[in-house]
This record gives structure tokens, C-alpha cells and sequence, in this order.
């Protein structure tokens, strides 16, 4: 039985990018590949990281920081891999 | 991958939706509208819709389909009843969260039965 399968990590979201639309769109995509359960909050907010739209009505802003908490055999690798993609999303034009 | 159809009376409708839903899916989606009568009305063309899903079945895993009122669901469903096929499945689910949710669903490499599913939970989201 593993130590643990609960993982916690922080990530800020880059100062020009909300997480909407297409950023939210690839970090739901992003989650879904991953066994355990994840969620992201920001502002005292909640939502489940592979519900799209829990995700868009968390809203949150550029500049957030947000707090992802994964739970499954795969919890560590969760956080790290969707930590580095809130940090490093970019609006991509058109 | 997955495919998705939009169905709706309003051919502005099906291919504005078909356009937000595959800005968030990205391009290994196949995504169709088949909005309107065939003469350019506002209603639903089951020839269209047929040619829709062929379409978005390109890929062989299957293709969900989002409606949005009325004749359009009741188009769908003659047509699933006419040419019983488990590759094509109609989503209970309102048509613009439940187009967008299974878009970026399938986008994720997800089955048939899990885009359907995904966009069927969309029923109980609150927008506030």
C-alpha cells in the first residue's frame, strides 16, 4: 500500500491569462488523463478539475493563485504535471 | 476519437456552437452542424443530420449528439430508430454546456459511453 495518495501543491496563473475558455479547456483535458480525483480552488472556491464546466464557473483570474489537491494512486504526478500547466498557460490568439 | 453533431433548428446556431465548442476541444475533434432545413428555413433536415454523423463518425469510435429543442430531438431519434447503430448516441443534456463538455471530453481521448456521460451531468450545472 502506498505511503500516500493524497497530493497538494499551489500554482499561479500567469499574469495575462484567465482560466477560461481555451485554458480551462486544456487544463480539464489535462486532468483527465490522470487517475485520481483533483480539484482546484482559488478564492475560497472549489471545483472539480475534470468538470469543464465547474472549472469555467470557478472563474478564476489572471494572477490567481490556486490551489490543486489530487487524491489516487496517482495524486503526486496529478499536482506536479497540472501545477506547471496552470504556470505556463498561454492565450493562444484567434 | 469521439465525434460530435449539433442539431438545432437554426443553422447560425449549430455552426456558431460548432465553432465555440471546437475553440475548446481543438482540432482532433470532429465536430458537425447540421442546423436548418435543407432551402435555408429555420427547422431540421434529416438528410442533413444523417450526413452530419457520418461525418463525425470519421474516426470509428463513435459520435455523440446534442440537440437543441423539439423536432430537432425528435429528427435524432427516428433517425437512431430508423438505422439502430451503438455508435451513435443522443445526449439528454442542454445543448450548449452539453456540446462543449463532451467536445473537450472527447479531445481528452475519452470512450463513447464517458463523452455521453460527461455531457448528460451538464443537466444539473448551475450557472451560478
Amino acid at each position: 500500500m502506498p505511503a500516500s495518495s493524497e497530493a497538494q501543491t499551489t500554482a499561479t496563473l500567469p499574469s495575462d491569462v484567465d482560466l477560461h475558455a481555451r485554458p480551462a479547456a486544456a487544463f480539464v483535458r489535462a486532468a483527465m488523463a490522470f487517475e485520481a480525483s483533483v480539484t482546484i480552488a482559488a478564492d475560497d472556491r472549489e471545483a472539480d478539475a475534470k468538470s469543464l464546466l465547474s472549472v469555467l464557473a470557478l472563474g478564476a483570474k489572471a494572477g490567481t493563485s490556486v490551489t490543486l489537491r489530487a487524491d489516487g494512486p496517482d495524486a503526486a504526478r496529478a499536482v506536479d504535471t497540472l501545477g506547471e500547466l496552470i504556470a505556463g498557460l498561454v492565450e493562444t490568439p484567434g | 476519437m469521439v465525434g460530435i453533431v449539433v442539431v438545432s433548428h437554426s443553422a447560425e446556431l449549430a455552426s456558431g456552437l460548432s465553432a465555440l465548442a471546437a475553440q475548446m476541444a481543438g482540432p482532433d475533434v470532429a465536430i458537425e452542424a447540421a442546423g436548418g432545413t435543407a432551402d435555408g428555413r429555420l427547422g431540421t433536415d434529416e438528410a442533413g443530420v444523417a450526413a452530419a454523423i457520418e461525418r463525425a463518425g470519421r474516426d470509428g469510435d463513435g459520435v455523440v449528439v446534442l440537440g437543441d429543442l423539439g423536432s430537432s430531438i425528435l429528427t435524432v431519434r427516428s433517425l437512431l430508430a430508423e438505422q439502430p447503430d451503438g455508435h451513435v448516441k443522443l445526449a439528454d443534456a442542454p445543448v450548449v454546456e452539453g456540446a462543449v463538455t463532451a467536445a473537450v471530453t472527447a479531445s481528452a481521448g475519452a470512450d463513447l459511453e464517458a463523452v455521453v456521460q460527461a455531457a448528460e451531468e451538464t443537466r444539473d450545472a448551475r450557472k451560478l
